[in-house]
């Protein structure tokens, strides 16, 4: 199905963090059959994208997670199966490739991906690669990737895996791979590397004045023009939780939420939270917690600064209950979507920024070149 | 769980039998006689494990490929899938070339293929019968042992699913490293597939891992100094002899006939091309029905087979039989489902009542004793 940049998508991402039931911290196991749970309801609630990230620590239980996306992909029909993101840097291309040509095949179509370097540092030393070379990791690999995407047969030559010799992988991919975007975290090299690619663009905003990133969002349009090619989707991806009132849901979230940031800044050496960061973040951040109305208003806000056509939610953290989880959803795909999508109609400012004529897409990013 | 199997050895009343079905992922044909897309035939892969499934089969394997011939080069995906779509039957890989993988990552999505099924993984770990992966993913054909060896070694520190430090020459060396996601249980169950090397079987008795024995040709009755090798070296280890598995091709439909003219010809084509990089002479069709009568090929009407099965499990002393059925190659899709659905409704009862009719009868010389 094609369809125009500027029918805003929405996405709900996941990094496969532990959750609690009835104040029970739930098992790796459990946790993962929740979200193959979750997978369903989000299709259910009429959200457009399911996406599940790549951690290597304690709490998080997404190390494999194309092998989860099959499971949601037999459990749903219609929605969208990426990641968010792939840690391209540490994976190896042609692992990579199979494994979701197995989940595309499974889902009929449904899958696609987020490469990116990754903003944990632990999959580097656990599979043997050294961060210093982070970004030359990553230029080789995503070159390598998306040549296995495009070709048929493949002879390549590289510094970080064994040379490929008239390479044909299986199963196949449909013609030109599947639908890939770009995760970057703020680098401006990312953001043109995404261009130079033709790959769209998902930025993660996780702190600070989501604003800030319409900077990046323009200079990737000007270098998508510049590079000759066809105008693709730029996404947000940030985290968040809905409940009913505004008051409920930064009472839940900041409990939950505390914990996990505090281990952080200790961990990478940043400011402890404090509630009234924490507040100042839900106000003019990165934080997207509140009634469905406070954050679908504050949803259209950023689709229009920073040029959007799909807005994912990170809606887990560290032992938030499955309820609140579910609820949390619930209100994202029932409320909030089709209340962005009210607030865009009635006011969509300056989100369509170039004036050219937008590239048709297919669902999920990819242009057509029709 | 069989850990307490070890003094039935002698007086095996096939009670705890438990039987499987196998598959690389064959790409069959349609309704209308056209091989079916890679996507395609791993879809018809899960709905045969569904069925399965529904008709009582105990486990479904997968194997992991990197040929043309076959759709799955990746099973732990597949299973995740089925997974979903299944209530009780045992997920695993058949075999997961570890050799050539990387033993933390087959941790990591066999543990997620466990939690996604409640807990109904197994993993067979073997060296693979085919090579294409030694060059694909960087690894040098001449460390062929250095490399199960390292690796079985570490996946085997990584099952007790606490911190592991490691050091090795084919991977990055741990230090304290814990890898997530644990299982409910605690351990993967984990066999280990054998082709014939008694190096391979001593291993899989030193490590304590479950024997699955891949018997592809020839009479069943010369793998029986494997089994008797595994009891042995456990016994004389320490470890637990688990009832032994074997694995073999064949194929069922209503009658013998039927089933032999569906498998032949897309087997022809699969032996010989494989063949051919092996330097076998092409299969002619009195050796397949020599294979038939007397080999590792389980071909026929559900009550042949089953014949079939009853003395290759007596005269091995098995405890776990995995049919390969989708070896026929390019065969019609609808037919293989079938085979699936004969194997669990006809056959495995047949089986089990043969073997409870006669427990202590010893008989040797598999597939000589039918029609």
């Amino acid at each position: 199905m094609a369809i125009r940049i500027g029918d805003i998508e929405f996405g709900l991402n996941s990094f496969g963090d532990i959750a609690t039931n009835d104040g029970r911290v739930m098992s790796d196991a459990e946790s993962l059959r929740l979200l193959v749970d979750e997978a369903q309801l989000a299709e259910s609630v009429g959200l457009d994208v399911f996406s599940i990230g790549e951690h290597y620590r304690e709490g998080m239980v997404d190390s494999a997670t194309p092998v989860i996306l099959a499971a949601a992909a037999q459990a749903t029909s219609t929605i969208r199966l990426g990641t968010s993101v792939t840690v391209l840097s540490t994976q190896d291309p042609v692992r990579l490739y199979q494994q979701f040509a197995t989940v595309d095949g499974l889902s009929g179509g449904r899958a696609h991906l987020v490469l990116g370097r990754a903003s944990a540092i632990e999959s580097f030393g656990l599979f043997g690669y050294d961060i210093a070379e982070y970004e030359q990791i990553f230029e080789e690999k995503l070159g390598l990737f998306l040549r296995l995407m495009n070709e048929d047969r493949v002879t390549w030559t590289g510094q970080y895996r064994a040379p490929l010799e008239n390479v044909r992988l299986h199963p196949r991919m449909p013609q030109g791979g599947i639908p890939t975007w770009i995760g970057i975290g703020g680098s401006p090299d990312s953001v043109v590397r995404a261009a130079r690619n033709g790959l769209p663009l998902m930025m993660a905003i996780i702190g600070g004045r989501p604003d800030r990133f319409a900077g990046h969002a323009e200079l990737y349009l000007r270098a998508l023009s510049r590079f000759g090619q066809p105008e693709l989707p730029i996404g947000q991806h940030s985290l968040g939780f809905i409940a009913d009132t505004d008051e409920e849901a930064k009472n839940i979230h900041w409990k939950h939420w505390q914990p996990v940031v505090t281990a952080m800044s200790e961990e990478r050496g940043f400011y402890a939270p404090t509630i009234d960061r924490y507040n100042t973040e839900v106000d003019t951040g990165a934080l997207y917690v509140g009634s469905p109305e406070t954050v679908s208003r504050k949803i259209a806000g950023i689709v229009r600064a920073n040029h959007l056509s799909r807005f994912d939610l990170k809606y887990d953290v560290l032992h938030l209950p499955r309820e609140a989880r579910e609820h949390s959803i619930r209100l994202f795909g029932e409320r909030v979507a089709p209340r962005v999508r009210e607030l865009l109609d009635e006011d969509p400012g300056e989100w369509h920024l170039t004036g050219r004529t937008p590239a048709e897409i297919v669902k999920g990013g990819k242009a057509a070149h029709a | 769980m069989p850990e307490t199997n070890e003094k039935k050895e002698t007086m095996n009343d096939f009670t705890d039998l438990e039987f499987g079905i196998d598959t690389f992922g064959d790409l069959p044909r349609d309704d209308q006689g056209a091989v079916v897309s890679y996507a395609a035939a791993i879809r018809a892969t899960v709905a045969e494990a569904v069925l399965a499934d529904e008709v009582g089969i105990d486990a479904v394997a997968i194997g992991e490929h990197h040929r043309p011939e076959f759709a799955i080069s990746s099973p732990e995906t597949v299973l995740a899938g089925i997974a979903t779509s299944t209530e009780r039957i045992r997920l695993g890989s058949g075999v997961t070339v570890l050799s050539s993988d990387d033993p933390v990552r087959v941790f990591q999505r066999f543990a997620t293929v466990d939690a996604l099924s409640n807990g109904r993984a197994e993993i067979i770990l073997g060296r693979g019968s085919f090579t294409e992966s030694f060059p694909l993913f960087g690894y040098d054909l001449s460390d062929y042992e250095l490399l199960f060896d390292e690796k079985i070694d570490l996946f085997h520190a990584l099952l007790d699913e606490k911190p592991v430090t490691w050091e090795g020459t084919t991977r990055a060396a741990l230090h304290e490293a814990d890898v997530f996601p644990k299982t409910d249980s605690g351990r993967l169950r984990t066999w280990v597939g054998v082709g014939g090397s008694p190096q391979s079987v001593l291993r899989t008795a030193h490590y304590g891992f479950e024997l699955m024995l891949a018997i592809i040709g020839g009479a069943p009755a010369r793998f029986a100094p494997y089994v008797d090798l595994y009891r042995r070296a456990t016994e004389q280890l320490g470890t637990t002899a688990h009832p032994v598995g074997m694995h073999s091709p064949g194929f069922i439909a209503e009658t013998d006939e039927e089933a032999m003219e569906a498998f032949y010809p897309g087997y022809k084509v699969v032996r010989d091309t494989i063949g051919a990089l092996r330097g076998w002479p092409p299969l002619t069709r009195s050796d397949f029905e020599a294979d038939v009568e007397g080999g590792s090929l389980y071909i026929g009407s559900p009550e042949t087979v089953a014949r079939k099965m009853a003395a290759a499990i007596r005269t091995l002393d098995v405890g776990r039989f995995d049919l390969i059925y989708s070896a026929g190659g390019a065969m019609s899709a609808s037919a293989r489902l079938r085979a699936v659905e004969l194997y669990g409704t006809k056959v495995i009862p047949m089986v089990r009542e043969l073997l409870a009719e006669a427990p202590a009868q010893s008989m040797t010389g598999a597939g000589s004793s039918h029609e």
